[in-house]
């Protein structure tokens, strides 16, 4: 017996229905009510006011958003850089190595840590006089810089704690990666005498490449929507030095009330999401794409 | 193999310096807040890491958040986990036509970033009285967690032979016994695995716990956390300290006793 496509018509719609209804309810109409008002003047008590582009072109004029911009960027290669290069460095340090997972436990501890947990911690590491400030202190430095209060520092420790949650998970998938690769060819490039720099480059590498791809692509979209740890960290301070497109775009709105503006905020945020997410998802959908 | 050693030594202090950040949370939220010095960060004092617990517990509320986010993070996860079945299974069993296209559109909603629907939610769920309500919580942390949800089990109904599904047909079985009877108990797997992933991340949600809810006994635990770090922050912080673990335990535990069922889910393609 062989079923006709779409005998069951009525019955799969019924199936996707709910799925369907809510991601188009909670999920697609406010994206689109978004893109309109990122056209218009609203302060959420009158009706909204069709204003054109000019919410995008007060926001490219805007040195806030500018520097939220630069320091969204810095995210963005931060991320990259350090948790995910240390991630795979992890990984092949605890490839095929005898309680390697033990090993790995430390670091995965982080990751189960909430945003806002991970920024109480490094802020109070971090703070002026802080647990960092007394061990260089007690190692004789004593003229440090102001860790969360100046810019770009305040950034860059940030992606630290970022990089001390995420590695661990990084790590965990490159190892799943590195698990997968057939056992034939590492034997046999072992006979051949490859050891590692050369078994990396022309065995482990190439294989990897495919899940490096969405481990970056993954990577990159995160990072373009850090909020959490800058939340707890600096709250974007002081003044607005340290904030994200993320917390921008919410302060702009919430904050400042400022509805159309922030929802432009939100809708560059979203195209360039959607450029980075292009990455993963073509890797993600190419392989599974029979249907 | 002295590679072995090598290595085995690097990941060793690598671990402990990782650790760092923890010994510090740990030891300081163990201190009581009156002996509280501040200039003594690596030093451990003080037993007082219960009653710190205690304390925060009672501060901000913190004991009505906690309930609020185990319910938004068992009931949202069990309904999305459902739903989500229900959309793999009508695509790859029921071979759905256009069933890719109303898979990508599901998975969709997973790509933007949240601050899209943040405004129009927040809108929307004042005017319809869901502002700051248990159930506005659960429907959005379900309609969120849904696309992740579909995706996985479209994937893992993707490896069941399609004959299983033509043989119960066959049996005379309706398509809701098959799905319920047949299709679901193989994939208990991926159903717990999908669960405990997006269990954790509504456990650890702030974005929109921060923007849909206000009072004590509606608001999620990080937000009420993160509301804390700012009130109490200075004169208390050893208990704010305290609050950090007690939100943080259930999640750090869960993810390291179910460390297979992530790294199956991270394999089967999670975010």
């Amino acid at each position: 017996m062989t079923v006709k496509k779409d005998h069951y018509r009525w019955a799969a719609r019924s199936f996707v229905a709910p799925g369907v209804l809510l991601v188009a309810v909670v999920l697609y109409l406010p994206l689109l009510w978004t893109v309109f008002l990122s056209f218009t003047s609203y302060d959420g008590l009158s009706s909204p006011k069709w204003i054109g582009a000019a919410n995008y072109l007060q926001m490219f004029q805007d040195p806030d958003f500018l520097n939220s911009m630069s320091n969204t960027l810095l995210w963005v290669v931060g991320t990259l850089v350090v948790p995910v290069g240390l991630g795979l460095v992890l990984a092949l340090l605890t490839f095929n190595l005898k309680g390697g997972v033990w090993l790995r436990l430390p670091f995965l501890i982080p990751y189960g840590i909430s945003g806002i947990g991970v920024g109480l911690i490094w802020s109070f590491v971090l703070q002026n006089n802080g647990a960092l400030d007394q061990a260089l202190h007690f190692f004789g430095v004593v003229d440090n810089p102001r860790w969360l209060l100046d810019a770009p520092l305040n950034t860059v420790v940030m992606i630290v704690a970022a990089a001390w949650q995420g590695v661990g998970v990084n790590a965990l998938l490159f190892s799943i990666g590195l698990q997968s690769i057939p056992k034939e060819p590492l034997e046999a490039a072992r006979l051949d005498g490859a050891r590692g720099f050369r078994l990396f480059g022309s065995i482990l590498w190439p294989m990897l490449r495919p899940l490096t791809t969405v481990v970056i692509g993954l990577s990159i979209v995160a990072s373009l929507k850090t909020f959490d740890i800058v939340l707890g960290m600096t709250k974007g301070g002081p003044g607005r030095v340290s904030e994200t497109l993320a917390l921008t775009m919410y302060k702009d709105t919430f904050v400042n009330s400022q509805y159309g503006l922030g929802s432009a905020i939100a809708v560059f945020l979203t195209v360039v999401t959607l450029l980075a997410a292009i990455l993963y998802l073509r890797e993600q959908l190419s392989k599974k794409n029979e249907f | 193999m002295t590679s072995r050693i090598t290595r085995t030594s690097i990941l060793v202090f690598f671990g402990l310096v990782w650790l760092l950040p923890v010994y510090l949370l740990v030891i300081n939220a163990n201190k009581s807040p009156q002996a509280y010095n501040s200039n003594e960060s690596w030093i451990p004092s003080g037993t007082s890491l219960i009653s710190n617990m205690v304390n925060a517990w009672r501060l901000s509320n913190l004991g009505d958040s906690v309930l609020s986010s185990l319910i938004y993070s068992i009931v949202s996860p069990l309904i999305a986990v459902l739903v989500g079945a229900a959309v793999g299974f009508a695509i790859v069993a029921l071979r759905m036509k256009h069933g890719f296209w109303w898979f990508v559109f599901v998975f969709g909603g997973t790509v933007f970033p949240l601050q899209m629907v943040l405004l129009p939610l927040f809108d929307g769920y004042s005017r319809m009285g869901l502002f700051d309500t248990h159930t506005g919580m659960i429907i959005v942390y379900t309609a969120i967690s849904i696309p992740f949800s579909a995706f996985v089990m479209r994937n893992f109904f993707t490896g069941i032979a399609h004959s299983v599904f033509e043989a119960a047909v066959i049996d005379g079985a309706s398509t809701w016994w098959i799905f319920l009877r047949v299709y679901l108990p193989m994939a208990v797997s991926a159903l717990v695995a999908i669960f405990i992933l997006q269990a954790t991340f509504i456990w650890n949600d702030l974005l929109l716990g921060l923007t849909l809810s206000q009072s004590d006994n509606v608001r999620p635990v990080v937000t009420t956390l993160s509301g804390m770090q700012s009130t109490y922050g200075g004169a208390q912080l050893s208990t704010v300290l305290a609050a950090g673990i007690l939100v943080s335990l259930p999640t750090v535990t869960l993810f390291m006793f179910t460390q297979k069922f992530f790294s199956r889910g991270l394999a089967l393609g999670q975010y």
